[in-house]
């Protein structure tokens, strides 16, 4: 079982605060600390354990500039056994344009797959789009929020994704296939400095995005950012920690779950 | 004539309410809406779109992408390509809608919750609605959306008559690539977090593991029960039965207490309608805060231990 995985670079917002500048045009991420997308994360680790149950490698796969070098030395010390770069000093905002590039780096560079596994979303675009698009394009059989691989048979996985509420459907999928692998399915895997250092050994291999690009331009584009609508907003309790927390107390009292 | 497709969703013989959103979206945009609709007997308002496509599919088949690709050409090649398929940005929506782009080569915008019609702009969250990029398309024609719950059932309107009903025909509902099996429900034990009165909900801001025992003592003292953001479960600091949010549960209590919850609208949609909800965030930006009725900022840890040494006086 040979599985390709991709996995992105992305700020890592959650605590920061985020400022568009040049009149709408950007969102300034300088200061902003990056890491592996965390429902990457969980595709890679799915990929580990399924090749380690079956046999086969995980190629491990990221769209970014150098920087995202990181990501391929995370996916390795995690038992990916190729890390490739596709290499672009700036990714398009519009998800078909790195689906162009990534089904035509599959096909000019033979990369064998039975199965190509992708977050759920990105935490920065939360397109949820790249695995979507890829299997359409490619014409295979797709599955997206899978919360539980149950069996790996020949020529299929059994798969559980999830709806709503709870609620999930467990389907049949034909390999080949893409599947968007959902938060919480496993416990990734800790990774130690010590990983990353002798996963740099392993040598990763570089492509220039652009060449794979063919041409494929843009069919929506990002005009301008803007914050969002402030809705009214929360009363602020304000001034010292005792006095906050007295005053929460009061909330809860008057709200009748307190005495 | 220029119509929305809107691909509908119907689950467990519901006609879901967040095809109210898909619906409305279509009427904002000033397209006739087309309804595509799997077989069964939900209550439907006829009234709010101009036609009823029956394919005559089953509830588990509208859920097959490789199926619903199928109908879809069906429908194009019957009626023509539509200016908007409109898909709701749930579990199957997003889906279908991102695998249909794939198959058809059509622009897509996901999770879509603001349109502007006279600059024709799709808003879209970028970093759990810290910021929104604000797209449009890059040359005229069809584009795919998936809008966000609860963003546009204002926008549905009365018709004054009830739509026809127009068969789709020959559309297999089973396909070799992808095969439904069965529904899987989750496991009803322990607590049920949507009785509860009073929660107190922790998010991944509150750091690790260990402080989940400390978090426990003070909802004993409170009275409190403890629920959970998506990432807390993910990572087994809650059990699954405790979380709110789409994928979790749908929770009203009188006050919902938030510590350490970022507000991505997964988790909103779980817990907008409690009667009170308090915030704490050390994010002043935090779009919790927009939601909430009282916010704290501050480190959620400090305010939990500040509450016990009180309570305990
Ligand atoms: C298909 C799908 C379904 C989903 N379903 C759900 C769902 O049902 N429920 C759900 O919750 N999510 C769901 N999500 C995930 C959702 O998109 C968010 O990722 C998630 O809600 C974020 O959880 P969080 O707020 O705990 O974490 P984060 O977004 O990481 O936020 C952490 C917050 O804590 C704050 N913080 C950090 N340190 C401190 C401190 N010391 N004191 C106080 N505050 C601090 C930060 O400022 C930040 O605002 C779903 C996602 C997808 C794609
Ligand atoms: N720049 C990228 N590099 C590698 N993988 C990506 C990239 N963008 C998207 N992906 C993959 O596609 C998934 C969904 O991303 P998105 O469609 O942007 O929400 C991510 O979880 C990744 O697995």
């Amino acid at each position: 079982m040979n599985i390709v995985v991709f996995a992105k670079r992305v700020a890592a917002t959650q605590e920061e605060e985020l400022r568009i500048t040049g009149d709408g045009k950007a969102v300034d991420l300088s200061k902003i600390p990056f890491k592996m997308n965390d429902w990457d994360n969980y595709a890679v680790e799915e990929a580990v354990k399924i090749v380690e149950a079956k046999g086969g490698t995980v190629t491990a796969i990221t769209i970014g500039n150098q920087d995202s070098d990181e990501i391929l030395r995370r996916a390795i010390a995690m038992g990916a056994k190729d890390g490739f770069l596709m290499e672009t000093v700036e990714v398009s905002d519009d998800p078909a344009v790195r689906v162009e590039a990534i089904s035509n780096l599959l096909n000019k560079e033979n990369i064998p797959f039975d199965a190509v596994f992708t977050g759920v979303q990105a935490e920065d675009d939360q397109f949820a789009a790249t695995g979507g698009i890829l299997a359409g394009k490619l014409g295979i059989p797709y599955a997206s929020m899978v919360i539980g691989i149950d069996a790996v048979e020949e020529g299929h996985f059994i798969v559980r994704r999830e709806l709503e509420g709870g609620l999930q459907e467990r389907i049949k999928v034909k390999i080949p296939c893409v599947l968007s692998i959902q938060s919480g399915i496993n416990e990734p895997r800790y990774v130690s400095i010590m990983g990353i250092r002798k996963a740099s050994k392993v040598e990763r291999k570089t492509f220039k995005f652009n060449d794979y690009r063919a041409g494929q331009e843009a069919m929506i584009e990002l005009v301008r950012w803007s914050y969002p609508e402030k809705k009214g907003g929360a009363k602020i309790l304000t001034g010292e920690m005792d006095g906050i927390c007295r005053e929460l107390l009061g909330i809860l009292k008057e709200k009748g779950v307190y005495q | 004539m220029s119509y929305a497709l809107i691909v509908s969703e119907v689950r467990r013989g519901q006609f879901d309410e967040r095809n109210l959103d898909s619906i409305g979206f279509a009427n904002l945009a000033g397209k006739a809406a087309y309804l595509l609709v799997p077989q069964g007997d939900y209550a439907i308002d006829k009234g709010s779109v101009d036609l009823i496509i029956d394919t005559g599919l089953t509830e588990s088949a509208f859920l097959n992408p490789l199926v619903m690709v199928d109908a879809i050409t069906k429908v194009i090649d019957t009626a023509g390509m539509p200016d908007l398929i409109v898909f709701t940005h749930s579990s199957s929506g997003v889906e279908l809608a991102t695998y249909t782009a794939g198959r058809k080569a059509l622009p897509i915008i996901t999770d879509v919750s603001g349109y502007d019609k006279n600059e024709a702009i799709f808003y879209k969250s970028y970093y759990s609605d810290k910021v929104f990029g604000q797209f449009r398309k890059a040359k005229e024609g069809p584009v795919i959306v998936t809008v966000r719950s609860g963003s546009f059932r204002e926008f549905v309107s009365d018709r004054g008559k009830a739509a026809d009903t127009k068969a789709l025909e020959g559309i297999s509902g089973s396909v070799e690539g992808r095969e439904f099996i069965e529904y899987v429900e989750e496991a009803k034990t322990g607590v049920d977090i949507t009785k509860a009165e009073f929660l107190l909900s922790l998010g991944r801001g509150i750091g690790n593991k260990d402080e989940i025992p400390v978090y426990e003592e003070l909802a004993g003292i409170l009275k409190a029960t403890i629920s959970g953001s998506r990432p807390v479960i993910d990572k087994q600091w809650l059990p699954k039965e405790r979380q709110v949010g789409t994928s979790g549960k749908t929770v009203k209590p009188k006050v919902y207490l938030a510590m350490g919850i970022s507000g991505a609208f997964q988790h909103i949609a779980g817990m907008k309608d409690s009667d009170c909800i308090i915030a704490v965030n050390k994010d002043p930006d935090a779009p919790i805060f927009q939601y909430a009725h009282y916010g704290i900022i501050g480190d959620a840890n400090k305010v939990r231990d500040k509450l016990k040494d009180i309570l305990k006086g």
